[in-house]
């Protein structure tokens, strides 16, 4: 999906390239991240893998300035986020996607597509619309833009809140556990529209337990172990003849289940 | 009971009811708007102001309005703040006591809100001030709504406070009749009629939205 966008070509978000380094983050008495080092490529697919705590959430907070790391530099789209004054920049020119949806209930499908494109592109109702029901389109809901989330299934809400954030026409699209909260039934039509975009090119992140999306979608595959990447590469690689003891683990043990 | 004594003095009764209506929306509309403010201050994470907000919140909480009202309005006037008049003096004490309370409503509405919100308007560009008045503030309005309107019920009770400045309103026509023709249970009686006639309305509009609450 092309949508040209002047507002966005001004902005400092110029590549969808994603270069992290050293990066440490605590929570209280918890350190979370332990020296992270990762860089993503235009146009590649990343799947961030590892047991819950391994910190593979929050690294992907951090890639979209919902945490800050304590130390370390963070470079996404050409945005310095470990700078204070610049992070800001990035808002708008990445799109996150959440396990919860966090759509906004008292508005429509379209509604939710068009809030930040009325409010922070400026567009005119009419643009906005259409672009808002391109991008449902995109993630075939055409016709449910009228619905509210509450009539929508699981899987229906999570794909509108992959259009609202690509109606902003995003750099990059993060995805923080994008099934997790779905029925096994709905998962499918998720990782369905998350393929496509992929085929299509995006720059995307995504932090799953999904292992049949990361074996036949990601470019690569990165497992996070304790607050530090422990292994990565192409899928066949790390699923195939994982080289560290912890990842055979994890893997024989969410393969198993 | 002279019923009629009611009759023949309506003019008073009239111009003292006109008078609480008028202080009641006033207030309710600037303690409405201050209470937002303080709660959006409150919830905004700026340490400072969310400070500021709580002091404020904790002295006018914590001492009677009618205090509030005699400060106010002869406080002004010790300290050589000439110019306030009385429907200023009792309008300023109603907004800063009331708005206090209500500043709780709105806050507690805002909290109930999930954080995934803040957030998903946070990535989509959202300025923190567009996402509390599009995102935040519309969906507080279930849980807000009942409390607040209660509120209203009290600040419009509250009102009657104002006669100790001397503000002519519902309470103090009462007692001109009564100076009048005497006969105070009557006219008391008649005063309050009046203020449930304004009253009950609201009090059946916050029991329709409850019920809505549940079933929405």
């Amino acid at each position: 999906m092309m949508i040209t966008d002047p507002a966005a070509q001004q902005k400092a978000v110029t590549t969808s390239r994603i270069s992290l380094s050293g990066v440490h983050k605590r929570f209280g008495e918890l350190e979370v991240l332990k020296g992270v080092d990762i860089d993503v490529e235009p146009g590649e697919v990343v799947v961030l893998i590892g047991a819950s705590g391994s910190g593979k959430s929050t690294l992907l907070r951090i890639m979209c300035d919902l945490e800050r790391a304590d130390s370390g530099a963070v470079w996404v789209g050409g945005v310095p986020l470990h700078d204070r004054k610049r992070a800001p920049e990035i808002f708008g020119h990445v799109g996150m996607v959440f396990q919860q949806f966090n759509l906004f209930p008292h508005k429509t499908a379209l509604g939710n597509v068009t809030l930040a494109l009325l409010k922070v592109r400026k567009l005119s109702r009419a643009e906005a619309e259409e672009r808002g029901r391109a991008a449902l389109k995109r993630v075939g809901l055409a016709d449910k833009a009228d619905a509210y989330p509450a009539q929508l299934s699981g899987g229906q809400q999570q794909r509108v809140a992959i259009a609202r954030a690509l109606a902003m026409d995003p750099a990059i699209m993060f995805f923080d556990e994008p099934t997790s909260a779905l029925d096994p039934e709905l998962v499918g039509e998720v990782t369905g529209v998350m393929r496509s975009l992929a085929e299509d090119g995006m720059t995307m992140v995504v932090v799953t337990h999904e292992m049949r999306f990361a074996k036949d979608t990601a470019d690569r595959v990165v497992f996070m172990d304790g607050g530090v990447v422990l292994e990565q590469g192409p899928p066949e690689q790390v699923f195939g003849s994982p080289a560290e003891q912890r990842t055979q683990q994890f893997l024989h043990r969410v393969l198993d289940t | 009971m002279d019923w009629s004594v009611i009759w023949s003095n309506r003019e008073l009764y009239v111009s003292g009811l006109w008078a609480t209506v008028l202080l009641s929306i006033a207030a309710i509309a600037t303690g409405t708007l201050l209470g937002l403010l303080v709660a959006a201050v409150r919830t905004s994470r700026i340490p400072v102001l969310a400070q500021l907000a709580r002091g404020y919140l904790e002295v006018f909480r914590g001492t009677p309005l009618l205090i509030q009202m005699l400060f106010i309005y002869f406080g002004a006037a010790y300290l050589g703040l000439v110019g306030i008049t009385v429907f200023g003096a009792a309008l300023l004490a109603l907004t800063l006591y009331q708005g206090a309370y209500i500043a709780e409503i709105f806050r507690a509405g805002i909290e109930a809100v999930p954080r995934g919100q803040w957030e998903a308007s946070r990535v989509l560009g959202l300025p923190r001030i567009q996402t509390f008045l599009s995102v935040i503030l519309p969906q507080t309005r279930a849980i807000v709504l009942p409390p607040l309107v209660g509120q209203y019920l009290s600040l419009i009770k509250d009102t009657s406070i104002a006669v100790v400045i001397g503000y002519v309103e519902l309470v103090r026509q009462g007692q001109a009749v009564i100076d009048r023709v005497g006969d105070p249970g009557t006219s008391y009686i008649a005063v309050a009629v009046l203020y449930f006639v304004i009253c009950y309305p609201l009090s059946l509009l916050v029991r329709r939205m409850e019920r809505k609450a549940v079933t929405a």
